[in-house]
């Protein structure tokens, strides 16, 4: 019986996806006339008109409030542009701050690889570009019109808005198929920006309102200062942009893409202790004992784990790895350096998760593989932090502003991460133990106020912690970050996990999967999926809740802007202008993420349907 | 009871009376609560025989057989499964369940991965194949069930005819000892069930053990060695095809004949 031939035939006619292909569009829906569109969305009856023309004059009264507010001469703008540097990374050292480039190139030499890598790019069409930019110069327009401005300035803002208008309206009538790439459109916005900073002395407006607008470039305004470097790092991102598009039809891609992400988990760790801290190595310290130390434990611990890795070896191999985890345990009860306490307790977890993983040649290696690479950047990051910065700065801490408000966000997310999974798997694994002290857990931290634990952990944890081992406050703030959005995230994964089902379950367990195995490749993919919108809000809140440093008096971001600034002499009572531009970064980033969230949801979703 | 003749279907004659038995229950009883489902069954399943599991809905049919790769557990009684005793030890659990494929009525592909990686997940990791020689063997599995060319698509884009034959290779890929069925075509749209008991007939004809839990009266004439009627919870009635469609002994399987066919 030829069962091949039948079925694939068969098959043609049912496979879904055959028919779905030369399925007629849909019919285009009536384009209606901007008289036409008015009429029926917004005065369709005496009670819409009246609601439509009440609510106009409530919005131009508001705007033209707020205008009001931002361009009264009272205002003193240039002390949010004059502290810029201040805002985005405190008192970091003026000789050294090519570091702070070259940090923010790379990042953007990531991002311009990566976005050719996962084709972010999609094409737009110029007609619809064009509606924009009307909109937007109408809008400008509008705000000339209403702003106090003096009548200079109205004019230049004028023609600003009207060739801006102008220009959408001549793309708006450009053909159907006409199309451009979002990333050009992205990259000739940030060139435009850019530009303005050669061209506008920030800082200064003083063709506000004053019969003569002089515009004056002072030596050390933020355009005069990052005008250069800001083009470099433009031409670094689209030249990366472009080498990423070269790059990716030359190499495998997904390997391209984990090598990427790996990068991305990890640079920011390298950039921010090794770049940014600059450390001070002690070169004898580094010989004789860190050094050692990795060597000791990439080799032994390689040997243990390839051994451990072997699918034979059995109870022996569960009997080895617990004693690793006691030796770990024990080894907080002798004095010796953290750093061994810590590498020892990480190779009893590999050793216990080392079945999981467990296979022929090629997977024990890259398993053993993945531990020195683990053991690299852990080695290298402790004694990175252990060392004395040559960045130095009044406070505990070598950096602050924007940039510690970036950097806490960076840790709590890479770190409560995975601790939030952990949670969720212990709430709801089969053993009571992990789940009552899981369970407590989670409820009691998020029965408390953030600011608590945040209070908690800067006070009081530095007093309770033993003696020789110390916390700097921005380590503790971090952890309690860590502490409260595990939590959370925690709850977000056990919906995720409670979403896959039973079937699921049954059929990993029929093909004879261990618990650990059925849960890593089946259950948890699936969960984090179904977890990801949530998570996501999860994250834009947690950035918004590091406003809470300024509570606690870290030097951040809102604290300089609320506290510090406002104290200089010659920029007395200008909290509400830098609490505005706060608020404006915020919401760019919290908008900006919840619109990438949407792409990425999107994208994930495409495996399912 | 026909249970040791040399018995005659499609796949020819063949010498059961001296093959092995691989799954043995003695006496197993189950409950749900208070509720019991299975009620003191015993029966011998040998080696290379197809073995029809029919019955009226809530009879227990799906319970008993997933009692055999422990998807349930039963409460008293003994299974032995290939020589091993399924009991809490998880080691015999694991080993069981490598030996024994499951099919469920609804698939239960896994969403997340390609039909490739479906297919070739479990022998990589439990097996502990290479991966290049698992994704070998799974193309060469899809191939046997006739869709070689969805390997690289989701379970999602495929039509439930093709997503059950992927369950079916995926697990043949353990290179199971026996298949477990479970009404595997009763989610399928009538045009799509031809496809996939095909590819059960191939499988049959091949030789392996096989358990199947159907309403397909079609299948269970043409290609079962024995056919056990279950009612409440009991097996009532073991016959071979012939015996159970023409002259059933009891008149439970007599009503419960009159009312399908
Ligand atoms: N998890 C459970 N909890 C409680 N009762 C259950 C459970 N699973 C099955 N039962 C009960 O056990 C009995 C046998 O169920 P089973 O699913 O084995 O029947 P079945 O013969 O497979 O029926 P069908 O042909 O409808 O699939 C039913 O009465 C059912 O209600
Ligand atoms: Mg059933």
């Amino acid at each position: 019986m030829n069962l091949k031939n039948f079925t694939s035939q068969k098959q043609l006619k049912t496979d879904p996806l055959a028919e779905a292909s030369n399925s007629e569009l849909p019919p285009k829906a009536p384009v209606l006339s901007p008289a036409e569109w008015l009429k029926a969305n917004l005065f369709s009856n005496t009670f819409n008109s009246v609601l439509t023309i009440l609510s106009t004059a409530a919005i131009l009264l508001i705007i033209r409030g707020l205008l009001s507010f931002i361009f009264n001469p009272l205002r003193q703008w240039s002390a949010t542009a004059t502290n810029m540097r201040l805002l985005m990374t405190q008192a970091y050292p003026e000789h050294q701050y090519a570091r702070i480039w070259v940090s923010l190139g790379f990042l953007l030499f990531l991002t311009g690889v990566s976005l050719a890598f996962w084709r972010a790019g999609r094409s737009v069409l110029l007609s619809q570009v064009g509606k924009r930019l009307l909109a937007i110069g109408s809008f400008i327009v509008l705000v000339t019109l209403l702003a106090p401005f003096s009548s200079e300035a109205t004019i230049i803002w004028l023609i600003v808005g009207v060739f801006i208008a102008g220009t959408g309206f001549l793309l708006k009538s450009s053909r159907e198929d006409k199309t451009t790439s979002s990333m050009t459109l992205l990259s000739g916005a940030f060139l435009l920006a850019i530009l303005s900073l050669w061209v506008i002395p920030y800082g200064h407006h003083s063709y506000i309102s004053t019969r003569t607008p002089k515009i004056l470039a002072e030596p050390g305004t933020v355009a005069m200062t990052t005008k250069l470097p800001w083009t470099i790092m433009l031409v670094v991102a689209i030249c990366s942009y472009f080498l990423g598009s070269l790059i990716r039809d030359k190499i495998d891609e997904a390997k391209g893409k984990a090598l990427l992400s790996t990068t991305w988990l990890i640079s920011p760790l390298f950039l921010l202790f090794l770049v940014l801290r600059d450390p001070d190595f002690d070169t004898g310290h580094l010989f004789s004992t860190d050094i050692p130390i990795f060597l000791f434990f990439s080799i032994v611990g390689s040997v243990i784990l390839l051994w451990l890795t072997n699918p034979d070896i059995g109870e022996k191999g569960r009997v080895i790895s617990t004693a690793i985890l006691f030796v770990g345990f024990a080894t907080f009860l002798f004095q010796m350096l953290m750093i061994v306490r810590i590498l020892t307790l990480v190779l009893a977890f590999f050793a216990l998760a080392a079945p999981t993983f467990s296979g022929q040649k090629p997977a024990r290696i890259r398993y053993t593989k993945v531990w020195i690479g683990t053991m690299v950047i852990l080695c290298w990051l402790i004694t990175a932090i252990n060392t004395p910065s040559t960045a130095k700065v009044p406070g505990d801490f070598f950096i602050g502003g924007f940039a510690i408000t970036l950097m806490i966000f960076f840790f709590t997310m890479v770190l409560a991460f995975p601790l939030g999974v952990l949670l969720a798997l212990a709430r709801t694994s089969k053993f009571p133990i992990f789940r009552m002290v899981s369970t407590t857990f989670i409820e009691f931290i998020r029965g408390v106020p953030l600011i608590t634990i945040l209070i908690f952990f800067s006070v009081m944890v530095p007093l309770f912690l033993p003696d020789g081992m110390d916390l700097t406050e921005i380590a503790a703030v971090t952890i309690a970050f860590i502490i409260f959005e595990a939590a959370y995230l925690a709850e977000n994964v056990r919906g995720g996990l409670q979403s896959v089902t039973r079937g699921q379950h049954e059929a990993a367990e029929a093909v004879g999967m261990t618990n650990a195995q059925k849960t890593f490749f089946i259950v948890l993919p699936q969960a984090l999926r179904v977890a990801i919108p949530p998570m996501v809000g999860q994250i834009i809140a947690t950035f918004k809740e590091t406003g809470l440093l300024a509570i606690i008096g870290i030097f951040d971001f809102l604290y300089i802007a609320r506290s510090v600034i406002p104290g200089q002499t010659e920029f007395m009572g200008s909290t509400r202008e830098n609490l505005l531009f706060v608020s404006l970064v915020y919401l760019v980033i919290c908008f900006s993420m919840s619109k990438a969230s949407q792409r990425v949801e999107k994208r994930v979703g495409l495996g399912e349907r | 009871m026909t249970d040791n003749e040399t018995t005659s279907s499609i796949r020819g004659e063949r010498d059961l009376a001296n093959a092995q038995d691989i799954i043995v229950c003695e006496g197993v009883s189950k409950w749900f609560g208070d509720f019991q489902a299975l009620n003191n069954v015993s029966a011998t399943i040998k080696e290379q025989e197809v073995v029809v599991v029919l019955g009226p809905s809530g009879s227990g049919k799906s319970t008993w057989i997933r009692c055999i790769n422990r998807l349930e557990q039963h409460q008293e009684g003994r299974i032995m499964v290939d020589g091993v005793e399924l009991s809490n030890d998880l080691r015999n659990i694991e080993k069981v369940r490598s030996e024994v494929g499951m099919v469920f009525q609804m698939f239960n592909l896994f969403p997340h991965l390609t039909v490739r990686d479906n297919v070739s997940l479990a022998p990589i990791w439990v097996r502990k194949k290479p991966r290049a020689e698992a994704e070998e063997q799974a193309a060469s599995l899809l191939e046997r069930v006739g869709i070689p060319e969805q390997a690289d698509k989701f379970p999602g884009q495929l039509s439930g005819g093709q997503q059950q034959r992927v369950a079916i290779a995926r697990a043949l890929a353990m290179e199971p000892k026996i298949m477990l069925f479970d009404e595997p075509t009763s989610a399928l749209d009538p045009e799509m069930i031809k496809e996939v008991l095909d590819v059960m007939k191939e499988l049959a004809l091949s030789g392996m053990t096989m358990m199947v839990v159907t309403h397909e009266m079609g299948f269970a004439k043409e290609v079962a060695d024995k056919i056990m009627f279950m009612e409440g919870g009991q097996i009532v009635e073991i016959g071979t095809p012939d015996h159970f469609f023409t002259n059933p002994t009891e008149e439970r399987t007599k009503l419960f004949l009159s009312q399908i066919l």
